[in-house]
């Protein structure tokens, strides 16, 4: 088939064979549940069913590695896709093995918790895969309307609400900015595919700079509120704080991931032609987030709060390396994004058996752990060690590698920030630590145990963190190979 | 033929007036409505650059179709969020719905 331009188009169905499945297990999920009484499914049935998906999802994305095709014009099957597939539906195995416990006592729709998680991988994944104007805005709203619903289905909270509304409101303006920045880079341009966008940048722009320009500051603006970069970051403490847990842990991991992915594959494909015009705002709010991240950070008391500014710190060494593209700063940042999934997902599945046991979100609730229950203080103290860059930890070398590529990149003002606010973070994440080691329990001073799906989740992600700190080598192979493709 | 300058001045003012109503609005439902008219500036930007520059492939004018689609879904999840909030606190003004702060 060949679409009005001549083009030849392949509709191979195959190529989107995971997210198919994912988004029927999603159906499934919902109608399971709607019918659970008749049927006489058991509770249980539903996280099982989810995983199921998920994991022959991941099975069958590994079937095109190193393979360059796409479906339509519109979606890209590559390394770099694969990667983020891989990387997205572990992010949501995870999360709904490790939450089960909670969602049954904290979460009003079940069936919709776990449909709604499905069906945003699906859209994450299609904001990696995206080559077409069309393809990643649709993507990137699937995403987002996805994570509002889910963000309001905690029960008997008031905060989700209005955690729900704030995110919602200000995500249809961020959208909105984003839509007109990109209606105006295809005026610029004249055409929506991504191949032909940086064809047309490139061979100059005929007199239209300030339309382009006016367009990437509203595509930076758009972009940077999806992934929480200072000056659009308002809501994120609002939203982590208001969210059940296991989505702040999930919107932390994967809705940040994916944000990323799209960056990256936008500065380094389409808008790279236009690398000067951009390049300046980008570092720019690359600073503002690593700096106004970690300090704010420094006040809280909420250790939802806590990790959602530490997110928002994160994602300013995630932008240093969109400013300085290049294939090594482009897979220092995938290194990165692996290396901080696996460490923020640590901390967060602790921090969900924690509160599954205590019910408390204040960091002075932590006093004491160590004594208690030893472990879990373990995996918090790995984690935020981690988050803060302690050597043989995953934090440290991914960061150790993203900073060296800014550096080498011209930027080294800029990793030299990032060094600074990196040990201003440490100091924020020690704060917790010193509660769980150096005081004695308040109240109840009994040993207690995780549930057997705690051990496991916590027990693989420590794992990663560890193993990621000393021998990253196998990752990072991987992360190059993803982001050679993009660089051709 | 109207010259494209006078289309994409409407579209920047539509989108320059729903952006002062999402900051100056303190009602949840006018700011989606400016919001809405936001978004009405990107679909006629759309079209027009569909309409001047790419007659051929028009892909700004599905773009379009789009746009009002996901726009219209958007509306209908807000609204079901703002109601909630209603049935919990009375009120769908966003200065009132302040427990979550700094």
């Amino acid at each position: 088939m060949r679409d009005i331009l001549g083009h030849s188009l392949n509709f191979q169905y195959e190529l989107l064979l995971p997210e198919i499945i994912i988004a029927i297990t999603a159906t499934l999920v919902v109608g399971a549940d709607a019918f659970r009484n008749e049927l006489r499914l058991g509770r249980r049935i539903l996280p099982w069913l989810s995983v199921i998906g998920l994991v022959a999802a991941l099975v069958v994305s590994l079937l095109w590695i190193d393979t360059q095709r796409n479906f339509a014009r519109l979606i890209t099957i590559d390394n770099y896709t694969t990667f983020f597939r891989v990387l997205f539906t572990a992010t949501a195995i995870v999360v709904i093995v490790g939450s089960h416990e909670y969602v049954e006592r904290h979460i009003g729709h079940i069936g919709e918790f776990y449909a709604l998680i499905l069906l945003s991988t699906v859209g994450a994944i299609y904001m990696a895969a995206a080559r077409d104007l069309l393809t990643a805005y649709v993507a990137i709203e699937v995403l987002s309307f996805s994570l509002y619903v889910a963000v309001s289905l905690a029960r008997n909270d008031p905060r989700s609400g209005e955690a729900a509304l704030k995110y919602t409101l200000l995500g249809g303006v961020a959208s909105a900015m984003l839509l007109y920045g990109l209606s105006l880079l295809y005026g610029v341009a004249g055409s929506t595919q991504y191949t032909e966008i940086s064809g047309a940048l490139a061979a100059g722009t005929g007199g239209m700079t300030l339309p382009l320009i006016l367009g990437l500051v509203l595509i930076v603006a758009g972009l940077g509120f999806k992934a929480s970069a200072v000056p659009f970051h308002m809501y994120t403490p609002d939203a982590y704080e208001g969210a059940p847990l296991p989505i702040t842990a999930y919107i932390s991991a994967t809705s940040k991931a994916a944000v990323l992915a799209l960056f990256l594959r936008w500065f380094s494909g389409p808008l790279l032609p236009a690398l000067p015009d951009w390049q300046w705002m980008v570092a720019l709010i690359a600073v503002l987030t690593m700096g106004l991240g970690n300090l704010v950070a420094l006040q809280q008391r909420n250790i939802k709060r806590l990790l959602a500014y530490s997110s928002i710190g994160q994602v300013g060494y995630m932008l240093m390396a969109i400013t300085t593209v290049s294939v090594v700063s482009a897979s220092a940042l995938l290194l990165h994004i692996g290396g901080y999934l696996v460490t923020n997902l640590a901390v967060f599945m602790a921090v969900i058996a924690f509160y599954n046991r205590t019910g408390t979100e204040e960091i002075s609730g932590f006093r004491g752990l160590a004594q208690t229950n030893p472990y879990l203080a373990l995996v918090i103290t790995a984690g935020m060690f981690s988050l803060g860059g302690m050597p043989l930890l995953a934090g440290f070398l991914t960061k150790f590698i993203l900073f060296t590529a800014a550096a080498d990149g011209g930027f080294l003002w800029l990793a030299t920030f990032a060094v600074i606010m990196s040990t201003v973070s440490l100091y924020y994440y020690l704060q917790v630590i010193k509660q769980m080691y150096l005081y004695q329990p308040d109240g109840d001073a009994r040993r207690w145990r995780l549930s057997p799906t705690g051990y496991l989740t916590t027990a693989v992600l420590l794992a990663g963190t560890v193993v990621l700190g000393v021998y990253a080598t196998p990752l990072y192979t991987l992360a190059d190979r993803a982001t050679r493709v993009l660089f051709v | 033929m109207i010259p494209m300058e006078n289309f994409l001045l409407l579209s920047a003012v539509l989108f320059a007036i729903g952006f002062y109503g999402v900051l100056a609005r303190r009602s949840a439902i006018l700011i989606l409505i400016s919001v809405e008219l936001m978004l009405a500036g990107v679909a006629i930007n759309f079209v027009t650059f569909a309409t001047y520059l790419d007659s051929q492939a028009f892909s700004g004018a599905i773009f379009a179709l789009f746009v009002i689609t996901v726009a219209a879904a958007e509306v209908g999840l807000a609204l079901g969020i703002v109601l909630r909030i209603f049935r919990e606190r009375q009120t769908a003004n966003v200065d009132e719905v302040d427990t979550l702060k700094w």
